[in-house]
């Protein structure tokens, strides 16, 4: 190969590597933060960051709800319809995994992009 | 000579970004999916693996919910369904005649008897009587907490009288059931939900899931490590959250099942005093020995049946049934959180 060439070459490995390291720079800049995540039946109804302080009704059309508040970073259920309350009495969430439970309304809140716990399933009594 | 060269090039550049498409893909590897779904033995099934797309993996999880849905209504004691003889159509015939059934609950209600001899009668699924009995306080309790009350002793007595497992005759052949006392009634609360779970997890296998979790309410099986071949770590939940972290620890689950029975979850109150949806076949009474006893073992059915019969037992009991099976293993978390565990037991240092 000629001087040239070389040059070439190198100018051309230089751009896919600064683009391979733009990609990855920007995928880390675009790591989303800590989430509630609110599924209603399995299906998503709502992303909450839990960084921002809100509070949030989920109301069904049947009339049955819960009220989810984030706070300090962490969620749970403040109030809800259901007979049980499992889902009120349970604790805050916060971490990668955890999760709240309605089975009365089918509503379930699961944190995403959390800190990692590094559990894939907890083994509770149901 | 010139567009020799300039091939040269394009073909060096080529290479390049051919090896930088390889590693990228290499370092995504499979991509994992969660799927949830109602409906089955009244809690929230979560399914987590690997597919090709969020379509492929959906319509496992679909295939899934199928399969549980079809054991749900075969082991439901409360409803009927068109065309199938469940375990409701058995106990509405107690005392009357025997009723023809799916091999599943033939299969099943055999397995039952088989542990009722292994726990000595603290698995009992012929203890339905005394259990709806519970049921209607438990969810009268729950309507109107002021007045929640405890079934009356002495009729919880007169139910423990037609809980016999010998009544339960089961005739393999013709593959029918007889409740030969009209008062009797089946409920496999204890150990219908692991049976249909082990039962799940093999028909995962068979529709493409290599590499799953599932969690039926709590009760977790898994199907294969995860995709890179690393056991999934499953948490064991700390009964008393108020003091301590979320996880009293962690086990690695490449195969298997860890199923808990605990006080926490399912319970009542009655005055200042809380009991829970477990009742001790000894007692007549929700037991009081420990906050939650977990057990891991290769069938989720055994692993179920166990659970709920050893936080029915004091710890020195159940942990000789326990070290006399093979595959099994057990951690008992005290009322004051004090762990105790079997001798097999393998609990991930890292949690
Ligand atoms: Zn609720």
């Amino acid at each position: 190969m000629k001087k040239n060439d070389v040059i070439l070459a190198a100018a051309l490995i230089g751009i896919a590597l600064a683009a391979f390291g733009g990609a990855a720079l920007y995928s880390q800049l675009t790591t989303k933060e800590p989430e509630a995540v609110v599924r209603l039946d399995g299906e998503e109804k709502g992303r909450y960051p839990l960084s921002e302080d809100t509070t949030v009704e989920i109301r069904q059309e049947d009339g049955s709800y819960n009220i989810l508040r984030v706070e300090s970073g962490k969620a749970r259920i403040l109030k809800a319809s259901c007979p049980d309350k499992v889902c009120v009495s349970h604790r805050p969430i916060s971490r990668q995994g955890e999760s709240l439970i309605c089975l009365p309304n089918r509503l379930a809140v699961e944190i995403e992009n959390g800190a990692e716990s590094g559990i894939d399933a907890s083994v509770l009594s149901r | 000579m010139k567009r020799i060269r300039y091939a040269k090039v394009l073909a060096a550049a080529a290479l390049v970004l051919a090896g930088l498409a390889f590693i990228l893909c290499k370092s995504r590897g499979p991509v994992r999916y969660e799927g949830q779904f109602y409906d089955c033995f009244d809690t929230v099934t979560t399914v987590t693996g690997y597919a090709e797309s969020q379509e492929d993996f959906s319509r496992k999880v679909g295939l899934l919910k199928e399969k549980l849905t079809w054991y749900h209504r075969l082991f439901d004691i409360y409803h009927s369904y068109d065309g199938i003889h469940n375990l409701k159509t058995v106990n509405d015939a107690a005392g009357k005649e025997a009723v023809e059934v799916d091999a599943q609950i033939m299969d099943l209600l055999l397995f039952a008897k088989e542990m009722y001899g292994k726990t000595e009668g603290k698995l009992n699924v012929a203890y339905g009587s005394v259990l709806s009995l519970w049921h209607q306080y438990r969810e009268e309790g729950q309507k109107d907490p002021a007045h929640a009350k405890l079934p009356p002793k002495a009729e919880l007595e007169a139910r423990a009288a037609h809980t016999r497992i010998e009544d339960v005759v089961l005739n393999e052949k013709a593959s029918t059931v007889y409740l030969a006392d009209a008062q009797m009634s089946l409920d496999v609360g204890s150990v219908g939900k692991g049976y249909a779970v082990q039962k799940l997890a093999e028909y995962a296998r068979e529709i493409g899931l290599e590499h799953a979790l599932v969690s039926v309410g709590g009760n977790v099986c898994a199907i294969g490590g995860k995709a890179d071949g690393t056991p999934w770590k499953v948490g064991v939940e700390n009964p008393r959250p108020d003091s301590g972290g979320t996880y009293i620890t962690a086990v690695d689950l490449a195969s298997g099942s860890i199923v808990t029975s605990g006080d926490y979850q399912r319970y009542y109150e009655v005055g200042d005093a809380r009991y829970c949806h477990i009742i001790d076949p000894g007692t007549h009474m929700p037991p009081d020995y420990f906050a939650s006893v977990s057990v891991q073992a290769e069938d989720s059915g055994i692993a179920d049946a166990l659970s709920t019969s050893l936080f029915n037992m004091g710890f020195e009991e159940g942990l000789s049934l326990v070290e006399g099976m093979e595959h099994v293993e057990a951690m008992w978390i005290g009322k004051e959180g004090e762990t105790r565990y079997s001798s097999g037991f393998k609990v991930n240092e890292e949690k």
